[in-house]
């Protein structure tokens, strides 16, 4: 098993200046744009993303051809880059970011060329500051040497791009939250319907909202052909993904490989096995909201399908893998306090919800546990996302309210003795 | 203190950037943070006039995110990560460690106005868990000892400047990735440094 | 868009309005979802998430919030299934968790949907254990209104309201999560004109207004609907009494005028009608106030009509009558001059005390407008007093069409409070600060955009008690000539309208005192006004009075004019009578009575008949009904009968249109250079407000506003105190700076203490404190 470089190709052959223009430009760079507006044909760009059947990198894995082809008519449209990236384990935007921001500009940029655009956002979440200061000077860069800005080199399309910190609010990350935080106003996640970004977006305009990884992708698929793209990975999840490793594992990082391989395999070859050769107790397949597989399915290909499939998600690529010793109830803990802190705090069940789920568990690890309490945990957990699915229904305004149910049903089917554990009177659990 | 002339230009200079002023208002914050280390009520009244808003709906944003400060901060924030890759690699220690150095408990700040200390959410370094940021600028891998010898220094150094590379040179240890490219610039006070907001510094 | 689609609801059909939400369609079939965020007169935000229901979707049953999912044809929908009832269950204990078990001390007790859901749903004990949040206990966020923070189950409807209907976002949210409150800012107190709605919306006890903490429980109210006097609009409301006190009043939702919201003086203003301070019996005033008998009272008054050489009667009436109690005393007026002795009348006149009268657009050339032509109309005119302070609740109807898409076209620079909303403001480079057109109407910049061809409502009145009327003319003439042109005539206050259409002719306070002539025997009738206070003329009439021969005052307090008076009569007002009132669309709505009659007080229809007897002038009524029902006769060639029992109906909120033409006296006052611009604000110190203690610090403040830039090049601050100084009076006054006013143009609220005494056509100094700058204006 090894990596497939696509988006980190550049940054690793030049690891001391893949940032600055001169090096992204004699590398190729701003040749997918250059290629693209001398053909002068939007329709064959969004084609090519149709082609190459890349899904959105931000967690939801929306196809992003098919997301290009909603965006309603209107003289103003936007995009906007998420890059709050903020689900805790993630941390292949940052990279991106702070590594490569001109394969973003020029993804910007295309993606724009295609949809008509003439004003873009790249949100930043504000701790990303050094990301977002290079990606300030590559934008700077880039309307210096006419690749931004008025009539860009040379044609009729003019672009403007400004850079926006976030201000640490998780839930901004939610793509309408992110919205009405670039339009000045709480971060709270917008009703949909009707607020569909791409007919009613920033300002109420139709807008573009794709992830930063999502955007990267473009330039090269843009200079290879959607075909080839279509060619990496499996069907359904083509490509390459950066997956962002951490844990227990001997060998953290971030590793772009197609999908399609095994979580196992993955952390054996880069993770380079579990710290102090122990075993997997359990991992986190795709960030903090996702729900947990355990050591025994260590098996499962590393697509958005197969992982759906059995009951999790592949989400924002964050492995997080937890070794034997791992005190589960401690690691759910922590998962549930941070939604609980990241509750935008619109919608009653999530408000309350989270924060009261916060508090058993708090309660539970503290040696004050009572016996009804598994059973009140998962009635909250009910009332917060009915049948506890997957998918998960929602009686929630968005997926973070959701996103709390997972640690605890995690928990509670695979390893509900380390709960009852806990409980002054230990009993097993009938559910 | 009502904001000065340099200042009020530089907000209009943002508020220029968007398409309507009230997008202008997260920037204007971190003004107002970098001015004061937190977000005051003059401040607030400046920012409703420039952007033509009211001050509690001015307030109700900025109490909304977290690096938005309510009390003043010390010349330091130290973000210590408590979310679950840095849970599980014993970011505890590191908490506690910071904790007794400087005796400060979550969000206090010492008389000083030296450091403030935060128990924080994921901050993207979960590969070189457990990390910390200091003024927004990452530190990554780091032990018990090794945060505490970071305290003592910018205790006794006080660095005007914090930027990320020299306090991993001198403080951490395994990085969530190869950062490669050498920076030197960083922030001055506790908001992140940007450019376009004229709070990044250069250290020469 | 008449037509309706079908939906079925927990099995059975129902038929929906297209476009309308679950909710809503359900609850117009008697089908109830319970709700908290949920409010029909503004945007739904789905936050509380009671209203979940279950809908059938291609991918199977779905929860969603029916507060903002809309319905489609055959949607089908279960309000009751058990994962509905488990979420709604849910729900509510998530919001009990942290909600205080004060119910006992609670004002909203008894009319809390979270105390009844929590019957009806809620589970029986608590499985939280846990802290609930805490929260300073109530905190007063402006003179009127406390708020609870440990109560408030965040459904957003008060920061919705002050965002979206009154414009004025003073409440919002502070901070997020689990620490989500509701807060004002430090500085900047809930002073909102419309601060009262938030109470009355508020699905628990978190918001309470200071007059009604405490003071009742919701089972022991006797309620009536009824019709505000508090402006012209008529807003439709709840008079909540108990013991005979009023207590409180609520808003009725009434889509034809206010829609269920008030003004909070609309809201706030009745302690007065438990005043200590009331008159309760005739008084002999230049006896040392000697108290007497209505007996005694009518002779000496009838006495005096019938042994004056010719006198001229005059009737200063205000605006809190009723219509029945105008027509009496039309009746009444009309028999004075069939006094049948050596000593014939000689005249009987009307004089509205109101200083923005003038001739209006009552005649067959102009189809007058209805309050609801503002939802249907393309374009929106207004030339008229400042709408926020003198017609509040338009004001809202007005910002609400503007959400709406419909276009505000503003004129001249009196409406400085709304001039966000407008699409175009045609202030100064337009219209002069003397209303005077700067350019020829059809140069207007935009202007024909907006009205060529279109539905146009123009909202008419004079800006400025001296304002001179020929631009409005001018205006309304253009407009018609070129738009599909209606008009709302904007007298503001209370029963004006009924005022003019029950006297045979009105005129202004202008009139009164140019027609004074103290060579001749006068007679003064001052009928519920106070025109010694209010009144730009104010001076003058003091003067008048004080000349006349005999001065009755018909009141309910003691006030400047009283003082002046030989009797005063104590009358009755709102709540104390029941009667017709007719509205700036002239719109016929009903006032009724719940409370008794304080003391020897009679309404004043009552003294008019009496006084006819005893100058054995027959009258044939002898109740208000009788009177109604001769009105109504009256009124019949017109098929409008706005009788008592067409009106007296609790559902019966939309009242009778009326289209009675009205004759109105009153000559163009023509000032020149008029740099002072006089002007009422909602709030002042009528009598009412000043008895009403809730309120009455409202109106105390005194200040002129201007802008900061240039008072003849002066810089202004708002922290500025200056003295206003005429002849040897002397006023000192705090500025207010309003940018949106034009340079050396000073605003002076007219209905505040202290500026009766300016004479508005003689020279003011304005000098500036700390020794600035001496200046002088007229
Ligand atoms: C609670 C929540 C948090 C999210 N956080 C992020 C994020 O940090 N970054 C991101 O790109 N997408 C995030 N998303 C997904 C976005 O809503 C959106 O789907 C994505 O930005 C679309 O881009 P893509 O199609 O390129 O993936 C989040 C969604 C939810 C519900
Ligand atoms: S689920 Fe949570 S984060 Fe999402 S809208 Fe509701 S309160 Fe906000
Ligand atoms: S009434 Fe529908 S969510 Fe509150």
């Amino acid at each position: 098993m090894k990596e497939t470089l696509l988006l980190t190709k550049h940054m690793r052959e030049f690891p001391e200046d893949s940032h600055q223009i001169e090096i992204y430009e004699k590398n190729n760079g701003y040749s997918a744009l250059k290629k693209v507006l001398k053909e002068d044909n939007p329709e064959n760009v969004i084609n090519e993303i149709k082609d190459s059947n890349i899904r959105g990198r931000g967690g939801a894995g929306f196809p992003t051809g098919v997301k290009w082809g909603f965006l309603a008519e209107n003289e103003d449209r936007y995009l906007v880059i998420n890059g709050d990236e903020s689900e805790p384990g993630t941390f292949k935007d940052r990279i991106l970011l702070e590594r490569d921001p001109h394969q973003l500009i020029e993804g910007v940029i295309i993606t724009c060329f295609a949809s008509n655009i003439k004003k873009a956002f790249i949100y930043i979440r504000g701790e990303y500051a050094k990301p977002a200061r290079r990606v300030q000077d590559a934008v700077e860069q880039a309307y210096e040497k006419g690749y931004l800005g008025n009539n860009i080199l040379g044609t009729n399309f003019s672009l403007d791009v400004v850079v926006h910190l976030g201000a640490g609010a998780y839930i901004c990350g939610e793509e309408t939250a992110l919205l009405n935080s670039l339009e000045g106003k709480r971060g709270e996640p917008r009703l949909k319907p009707p607020y569909f970004p791409a007919v009613m977006g920033l300002y109420n305009k139709p807008t573009l909202v794709n992830n930063v990884e999502t955007i990267s992708s473009v330039p090269w698929i843009i200079q290879n052909s959607g075909k080839e793209y279509s060619k990496l990975g499996v069907e359904g999840s083509t490509g390459t993904r950066i997956f962002s490793l951490s844990g227990h594992v001997n060998n953290p990082g971030n590793f772009e490989i197609e999908m399609g391989q095994s979580f196992g395999e993955f952390i054996d070859t880069f993770g380079k096995g579990i710290k102090n050769n122990k075993n997997v107790k359990a991992y986190i397949p795709g960030g903090a909201s996702a729900p947990w597989f355990t050591g025994d399915q260590l098996d499962i290909k590393m697509t958005i399908d197969d992982v759906a499939n059995a009951g999790s998600m592949l989400g924002s690529g964050a492995v997080v893998v937890m070794d034997e010793d791992t005190n589960l109830v401690y690691a759910a803990k922590s998962i549930v306090s941070f939604f609980a802190h990241e509750s935008c705090g619109q919608c009653t069940p999530c408000r309350e919800g989270t924060t009261w789920l916060e508090m058993i568990l708090e309660r539970i690890a503290s040696g004050r546990g009572r016996l009804s309490d598994i059973s009140l945990l998962i009635d909250i957990c009910d009332n917060i996302s009915p049948g506890l699915d997957w998918p998960p229904k929602m009686t929630t305004i968005c997926p973070l309210g959701p996103s709390a149910v997972s640690p605890i049903t995690s928990l509670l089917n695979n390893f509900s003795e380390e709960i009852t554990n806990m409980l002054p009177t230990k009993i097993p659990i009938t559910q | 203190m009502s904001w000065e002339k340099a200042l009020i230009d530089k907000a209009k200079e943002i508020i220029d950037m968007y398409p309507q002023k009230r997008s202008a208002l997260g920037p204007l914050l971190y003004l107002a943070q970098e001015k004061d280390g937190y977000i005051s009520n003059d401040s607030i009244v400046e920012i409703s006039n420039l952007i033509g808003i009211t001050e509690v709906q001015v307030k109700s944003v900025a109490s909304f995110y977290s690096m938005y400060k309510e009390e003043q901060t010390g010349k330091y924030l130290l973000s210590v990560c408590k979310s679950i890759s840095c849970e599980i690699n014993d970011s505890r220690s590191v908490i506690d460690s910071v904790k007794n150095f400087t005796g400060l408990e979550n969000y206090e700040t010492d008389t000083e106005k030296v450091f403030t200390f935060e128990e924080v959410e994921c901050i993207g370094a979960c590969g070189g868990a457990p990390a910390v940021q200091v003024n927004y600028e990452t530190v990554e891998g780091l032990t018990p000892e090794k945060s505490l010898q970071m305290c003592e220094w910018l205790k006794e150094e006080r660095p005007e400047i914090i930027v990320a590379e020299e306090l991993q040179e001198k403080f951490g240890g395994v990085k969530s990735f190869d950062w490669a490219i050498k920076d030197n610039t960083g922030s001055s006070y506790s908001v992140p440094g940007f450019q376009n907001i004229g709070t990044a510094k250069e250290k020469s | 868009m008449t037509d309706q689609i079908k939906i079925n609801v927990n099995g059975s059909e129902i038929s929906s309005k297209p476009d309308q939400l679950i909710i809503e369609a359900c609850e117009d079939s008697g089908i109830h979802i319970p709700r908290f965020c949920w409010h029909k007169r503004m945007d739904p935000v789905g936050m509380c998430r009671m209203c979940l229901v279950e809908v059938e979707t291609p991918r199977g049953k779905a929860l969603v919030p029916s507060c903002t999912t809309k319905v489609s044809e055959d949607l089908v929908v279960d309000t009751e299934s058990d994962v509905v009832k488990k979420a709604q269950e849910g729900v509510l204990e998530f919001l009990l968790i942290n909600h205080p078990l004060d119910c006992p001390v609670c004002d909203k007790a008894g009319e809390c949907p979270l105390q009844d859901q929590t019957m009806a749903y809620g589970p029986g004990e608590s499985r939280f254990v846990e802290d609930k949040r805490h929260f300073e206990k109530p905190i007063p966020i402006s003179e009127i209104i406390l708020l609870d923070r440990e109560r408030c189950i965040l459904c957003a409807r008060c920061t919705r309201f002050s965002d979206e209907i009154s414009g004025d976002p003073l409440i919002e949210f502070i901070q997020r999560g689990n620490k989500t409150q509701v807060n004002t800012f430090p500085d900047e107190p809930f002073r909102s004109y419309f601060s009262g709605n938030t109470v009355q919306i508020c699905p628990v006890g978190a918001l309470t207004s200071s007059s009604y903490r405490f003071k009742a429980r919701p089972w022991d109210l006797k309620k009536v609907s009824s019709t505000s006097n508090c402006s012209s609009v008529g807003d439709s409301v709840e008079l909540n009494v108990s013991q005979n006190k009023m207590l409180r009043i609520l808003g009725e939702d009434n889509e034809f005028t206010n829609q269920g919201w008030l003004s909070d003086k609309g809201r706030y203003n009745f302690e007065y009608l438990h005043s200590d301070k009331r008159i309760e019996t005739p008084i002999l005033v230049k006896n040392s106030n000697k108290e007497l008998t209505i007996n005694e009272t009518m002779e000496l008054i009838s006495n005096q009509i019938l042994t004056s050489e010719n006198p001229n009667i005059s009737f200063i009436v205000g605006h809190n009558s009723t219509n029945e109690e105008y027509y009496a005393l039309n009746k009444f007026a009309e028999n004075l001059n069939k006094v049948e002795n050596e000593n014939k009348v000689s005249t009987t006149n009307f004089y509205l005390s109101d200083d923005y009268l003038y001739n209006g657009f009552f005649n067959d050339d102009y189809s007058l407008g209805e309050i609801k032509d503002l939802d249907s109309a393309d374009t929106i005119i207004l030339w008229a007093q400042d709408i926020k302070d003198n017609l509040p609740t338009l004001y809202l109807r007005i910002k609400q069409a503007v959400r709406n898409g419909k276009k505000l076209l503003i004129f001249g620079h009196t409406n400085t409070a709304i001039k966000e909303l407008s699409e175009e403001y045609y202030g100064e480079n337009i219209v002069t600060n003397n209303f005077e057109f700067n350019v020829d109407l059809s140069d207007i910049p935009n202007l024909s955009k907006y009205i060529d061809g279109k539905d146009v409502l123009a909202i008419v009145g004079k800006a400025s008690p001296l304002q001179n009327v020929n631009p409005i003319f001018q205006l309304v003439k253009h407009l018609d000539q070129n738009s599909n042109l209606k008009i709302l005539n904007c007298f503001s206050k209370g029963n004006t309208l009924g005022a003019l259409q029950n006297l045979d002719i009105v005129k202004g306070l202008n009139e009164f005192v140019t027609e004074f002539d103290s060579s001749k025997k006068n007679i003064v009738f001052t009928v519920g006004s106070n025109p010694v206070n209010n009144s730009i003329y104010s001076h003058k009439i003091k003067e008048a009075l004080i000349d006349s021969d005999f001065v009755v005052s018909l009141d309910l307090f003691k006030n400047e004019t009283t003082e002046l008076s030989d009797i005063i009569l104590p009358t009755t007002t709102f709540g104390e009578k029941e009667g017709t009132f007719t509205n700036l669309e002239m719109r016929t709505l009903m006032q009724n009575k719940i409370l008794p009659t304080p003391g020897s007080a009679l309404n004043e229809w009552e003294y008019w008949l009496i006084l006819s007897n005893k100058m054995n002038l027959l009258e044939s009524y002898g109740t208000e009904a009788e009177l109604n029902s001769m009105l109504c006769k009256d009124y019949i060639d017109n098929g409008n009968i706005p009788s008592f029992d067409n009106l007296n109906k609790p559902s019966n909120l939309d009242g009778i249109l009326n289209s009675k033409t009205i004759n109105i006296e009153v000559k163009n006052v023509d000032s020149t250079n008029l740099e002072i611009l006089f002007v009422h604000r909602l709030y002042g110190d009528s009598s009412s407000q000043i008895n009403s203690p809730s309120i009455s610090m409202l109106g105390s403040e005194r200040f002129i506003e201007m802008n900061s830039a240039t008072y003849f090049g002066s810089y202004m601050l708002n922290s500025d105190v200056v003295t206003l100084i005429q002849e040897n009076n002397s006023i000192q006054v705090n500025v207010n700076i309003n940018e949106n006013l034009p340079d050396n143009l000073l605003v002076i609220p007219i209905n505040r203490r202290g500026f009766q005494d300016l004479n508005p056509e003689k020279k003011v100094e304005l000098e500036v404190a700390k020794s600035r700058e001496q200046l002088s204006v007229t």
